[in-house]
């Protein structure tokens, strides 16, 4: 892999060589985001899938005891109280099937719409969606937190959005990162003029004021480094000035952490369909 | 341990579908009565007033994570024992409760139900000879005192 360049430091070589890294950054940024989803998703589905599992083995346990009783074809007062018991379990296997197989499906529904490959590069959407499905996916990391919805009357956005979820995706993970339990993301959104504004507020460390400026530079965390880190807010940035928009973030250290996107409503004629 | 006894176990887990599939498989398979709970709060409740042989509690809730409860349950019940079911990234924390939560094991989601009741069973066991080892104790202690009245009365009467 190569290093992601940090802008600031005085020994990056030639430019035909920082287009190279470049891409290279950007290429780990998607697959940070990737790792996140995939995560996510993996994590979401453990405790349905738990659930199932353990009720497939409760009625093959069942079964075999149904047969046991119904093998001499005579039902003796103890084996009807096992074969009520046994009802009384299959009861309980289907009400937790139910829960598990529903929560599968609302995630398998989040998933379509957060980044389906068949969707149209350009297209007109609820931003909405995208926000929801991204906080479906993260589930089980906002359990401990919670995750207050401002949502406001927002116009369909002209926009690529599989690469504006990468961006949610990066933002409300950062965000949750940051807090302990018991902290709160609020996420909001309203339409100014020709313009949707989304903020995503956390209640969580904050960032120095010396590092703020240097949050989108490319390479700049402030987290044990590993592959695609401090990359999500750089790449983050690249998306949203592709769109015309912009990014920015207030912080007060011990207090949380704002980050404000604002994006036009149509994508700037410059920007290729 | 004696099998006419009713033996209790306890599961806290925020999530429904989890408290009711270990729920479905107790009470099919085993003979223990089963205290289902998605409240932590409600168990430490149930705990004041009732005392249980096993609590089998998960770590990732979002009242009260599974050490802190597991914690508390020990402050209120010591002879019950404590089992925490984690997810794999939850295994350092599991590794913490040891200690904190005084636990007696820890289960990996998705659990395997032969294990859950081998563990759970081990976990009875433990909590019946706690109990044995705490009757035999007050009942040595009553003994002990008695004994001592005896001697107090015998010095009186020989003075």
């Amino acid at each position: 892999m190569t290093r992601p360049v940090d802008v600031d430091e005085p020994d990056v070589p030639g430019a035909l060589h920082v287009e190279t890294t470049t891409e290279a950054f950007i290429n780990d940024a998607h697959l940070a985001t990737l790792a996140k989803l995939i995560a996510g998703v993996a994590h979401e589905l453990n405790t349905p899938l738990g659930a199932i599992h353990s009720n497939h083995d409760v009625i093959e346990r069942a079964l075999h005891k149904l047969r046991d009783i119904l093998e001499d074809e005579v039902v003796t007062p103890d084996e009807l109280r096992d074969v009520r018991r046994i009802v009384r379990a299959m009861d309980g296997v289907l009400k937790t099937n139910g829960i598990a197989v529903g929560r599968m499906v609302s995630l398998v529904e989040s998933l379509g719409t957060f980044g389906r490959p068949d969707r149209a590069e350009v297209d007109l959407v609820d931003l909405h969606e995208g926000i929801d499905g991204t906080l479906a996916v993260l589930g089980h990391e906002l359990k401990q937190i919670t995750v207050e919805r401002q949502y406001g009357d927002l116009p369909l956005v002209e926009c690529h959005p599989n690469r504006l979820n990468q961006v949610f995706m990066n933002l409300i993970h950062n965000a949750v990162q940051a807090m302990d339990p018991g902290g709160r993301l609020t996420v909001s959104t309203r339409p100014d003029g020709d313009l949707v504004v989304i903020r995503i507020a956390d209640t969580g460390k904050g960032i120095a004021p010396a590092d703020i400026r240097r949050i989108f530079q490319p390479g700049f965390t402030t987290k044990e480094r590993r592959v695609g880190m401090g990359l999500g807010l750089a790449i983050s940035k690249q998306i949203i000035d592709h769109h015309g928009g912009t990014i920015s973030a207030e912080s007060t250290l011990g207090a949380g952490t704002t980050f404000t996107v604002r994006l036009p409503v149509k994508l700037p004629s410059s920007v290729g369909q | 341990m004696s099998q006419s006894q009713t033996t209790t176990v306890m599961i806290v887990d925020d999530e429904e579908m989890v408290v009711g599939s270990i729920q479905s498989f107790l009470e099919l398979d085993t003979e223990h009565a089963v205290l289902p709970f998605t409240s932590p709060f409600a168990a430490l409740e149930r705990l004041e007033a009732e005392s249980v042989n096993v609590i089998v509690a998960d770590f990732m809730m979002p009242e009260m994570d599974g050490v802190t409860f597991l914690t508390s349950a020990r402050e209120r019940r010591p002879e019950a024992s404590r089992i925490l079911l984690t997810g794999y990234a939850d295994k350092q924390n599991a590794i913490r409760a040891i200690n904190e939560a005084g636990l007696y094991q820890y289960l990996e989601k998705p659990w395997d139900n032969d294990a859950l009741e081998l563990v759970i069973r081990n976990a009875v066991e433990r909590s019946v000879l706690f109990a044995d080892l705490d009757a035999r104790v007050a009942e040595l202690e009553r003994a002990n005192a008695e004994l001592s009245g005896f001697r107090e009365r015998l010095i009186q009467a020989f003075r």
